[in-house]
């Protein structure tokens, strides 16, 4: 019964900070807007330029309707990968040691916040969505591949938003964060299936790709978007998961550290 | 029981900083108790520990005999905290920082919106609760706050510097929110504070905190006294050489030609008493001027004392007289 009861309440507090999140962004959604921005310049410079290059995609489709879930990732990628820097700013203002004064166990909290993380990427997708509607992408959007498509979404940023807490607990300034997270988005993201296929890399980078959790979420959203072809969902989403789960972990005992 | 009991605590922030050096005090149920001590003193190091944000190197720490280290929630459902930097959360209204800080305390369904509209009330910001925070004042931002840890019903509330960065007005306003939460609710109270002013009038208690160690402990009136009182100088119109005064009065410290000093327990009553007492004997007095003890000169002398021994000044006399040359 007490089982339940934490179990509940951890859900509760998780979906409080959720809450928390989704006011905000009612208050003022300037930044979700401006984030669209990013990935329409990927799709309406780099997508149309490299769409005349024939051998980039994978057989049967248009460059394009490649890159769109590379491209969805990618902005996600760069939501979660910069997540840690509130975490920073709301421990500078003592908004963080309050919401840690509370009997809300701390792993809600960063359950709560990666998931609040997970809900700007869903604003995302839609976004992305909405353009490849408007320059004509096509993409299978049946209403299950959509909510496929969110569930990724959501694992993706719950990950690195998980991971920039952890690194947030370590640098503690968002000089560092900012510096930190601009080094490795380049490398996870070029070392990724995200703009070309695997096959297009040398064997060394090939493997550490098969690392990266960013080519496991691409690898799912194309096969929702594009092939339906399902197979390798499975495979994808449990890698993700295990993933997310322990940088989940890392994170919420690393998060008291931010305190001191 | 004692709302807090603090036995041994240290903590030692690498590489080697002893931020809190073996403080151990207690704060008894009902009282405003103040940690009273200059920037850098270990006073948020030590109400961090407390408050379960920060792990205590050694030492325990019980609230309501519930070892805090063992059963942190507990400890925090037990607690309001408001942190020395200003932490209400200014994207959003003054409402919803109460809603969630509701929800992230459990606070029951039912009991929610009573309790929200009644900490808002309570604080004087009803009219103000949709507005975003990030257009409140200062002063409002930190009554807000305080609402904040009301809606848990805390049963002991912990304030970080509560009126740093404040103008008089709005300072003046939130030390009578502190009062008659206290008086009204006979809520445990702990603040911290490098303000004597914000202390004296506040605190029932006060722990005089310096360099991680607790010099002294006492009521601001205990510690006034024990380092001599309030010094009274008049000027008389002719010599002062053969009076004297009675002992409730106060003591007849210096007295050279038509200048007497008196030290007493509190110059205000003492004067009129005073001025009465000469003029029935015969002396006219020409002017009186008062140097009122503050916790500042308390301050001065216990902190520096700690750094040489933590042994309280017994020696009242040699205390006075260094008074009566500062008097002059
Ligand atoms: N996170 C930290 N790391 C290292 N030293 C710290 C840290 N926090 C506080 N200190 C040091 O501990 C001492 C006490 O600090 P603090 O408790 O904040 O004092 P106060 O609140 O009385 O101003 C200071 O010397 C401060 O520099
Ligand atoms: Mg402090």
């Amino acid at each position: 019964m007490s089982r339940i009861n934490e179990f509940y309440n951890f859900g509760y507090s998780a979906l409080s900070i959720v809450e928390m999140e989704v006011r905000k962004i009612r208050h003022d959604s300037t930044e979700l807007w401006t984030r669209g921005v990013q990935p329409a310049l990927w799709l309406l410079l780099f997508g149309e330029v490299f769409n005349r290059v024939r051998d980039l995609s994978i057989p049967g489709y248009d460059y394009i309707q490649f890159l769109t879930p590379g491209v969805l990732a990618q902005s996600v990628l760069f939501i979660a990968i910069f997540y840690g820097i509130t975490l920073v700013w709301e421990r500078d203002v003592g908004l963080l040691t309050k919401l840690l004064s509370t009997p809300s166990p701390r792993s809600s909290i960063v359950v709560g916040k990666a998931l609040a993380a997970g809900v700007r990427g869903v604003f995302q997708s839609l976004m992305v969505f909405t353009l490849a509607v408007f320059m004509g992408v096509n993409l299978r959007h049946n209403l299950l591949n959509v909510a496929g498509v969110f569930v990724v979404i959501i694992l993706l940023a719950m990950c690195f938003s998980s991971f920039s807490m952890c690194l947030a607990s370590m640098l503690k300034t968002r000089e560092k964060m900012m510096g930190i997270g601009q080094m490795i988005t380049m490398p996870l993201f070029f070392g990724s299936n995200a703009i070309y296929p695997i096959t297009l890399m040398p064997p060394w980078l090939q493997s550490l790709s098969k690392l990266n959790p960013l080519t496991y979420v691409v690898d799912a959203l194309r096969a929702l978007l594009l092939t339906g072809d399902y197979s390798t969902i499975p495979e994808d989403i449990a890698f993700l998961s295990l993933i997310t789960l322990v940088l989940v972990i890392l994170a919420s005992f690393s998060i008291s550290r931010l305190l001191e | 029981m004692k709302a807090i009991e603090v036995n041994n605590l240290s903590k030692l922030y690498p590489p080697n900083i002893r931020a809190v050096d073996d403080i151990t005090f207690s704060i008894d149920l009902g009282e405003i108790f103040g940690l009273l001590g200059p920037n850098g003193a270990g006073k948020t190091t030590t109400l961090k520990a407390i408050t379960t944000l920060g792990k205590p190197s050694s030492g325990t720490i019980k609230a309501f005999d519930i070892d805090i280290i063992e059963s942190p929630q507990k400890a925090r459902q037990m607690f309001g905290y408001v942190p020395q930097a200003v932490s209400a959360d200014g994207d959003l209204t003054g409402y919803e920082n109460l809603l969630i800080f509701a929800k992230l305390f459990y606070v029951n369904k039912n009991e929610r919106e009573k309790r929200i509209n009644n900490a808002l009330k309570y604080m004087g910001l009803s009219d103000r609760s949709q507005d975003l925070v990030k257009h409140y004042s200062g002063g409002m931002m930190r009554r807000l706050e305080i609402a904040q840890a009301l809606v848990n019903r805390p049963k002991v509330l912990f304030l970080d510097e509560p009126s740093i960065g404040l103008d008089p007005s709005s300072k003046r306003q939130v030390w009578e929110y502190i009062k008659k939460l206290n008086e009204e609710f006979g809520m445990t109270i702990v603040i911290t504070t490098h303000d004597m002013l914000e202390a004296d009038e506040l605190c029932h208690r006060i722990a005089i905190m310096n360099s991680g160690k607790i010099a002294v402990i006492d009521t601001p009136h205990l510690l006034k006294k024990s380092i001599g009182g309030d010094i009274v100088s008049l000027s008389l119109q002719e010599s002062g050489l053969k009076l004297s005064i009675p002992d409730e009065l106060g003591l007849l410290i210096g007295n050279d030609d038509d200048r007497v000093l008196i030290s007493t327990d509190n110059a205000e009553i003492a004067i009129p008493q005073i001025i009465r007492h000469f003029e029935n004997n015969g002396s006219v007095v020409r002017s009186v001027t008062v140097n009122k003890l503050t916790l500042d000169d308390v301050f001065m002398k216990y902190a520096r004392s700690s750094l040489q021994s933590q042994g309280t000044i017994k020696d009242n006399r040699s205390v006075r007289r260094s008074f009566a040359r500062r008097g002059r």
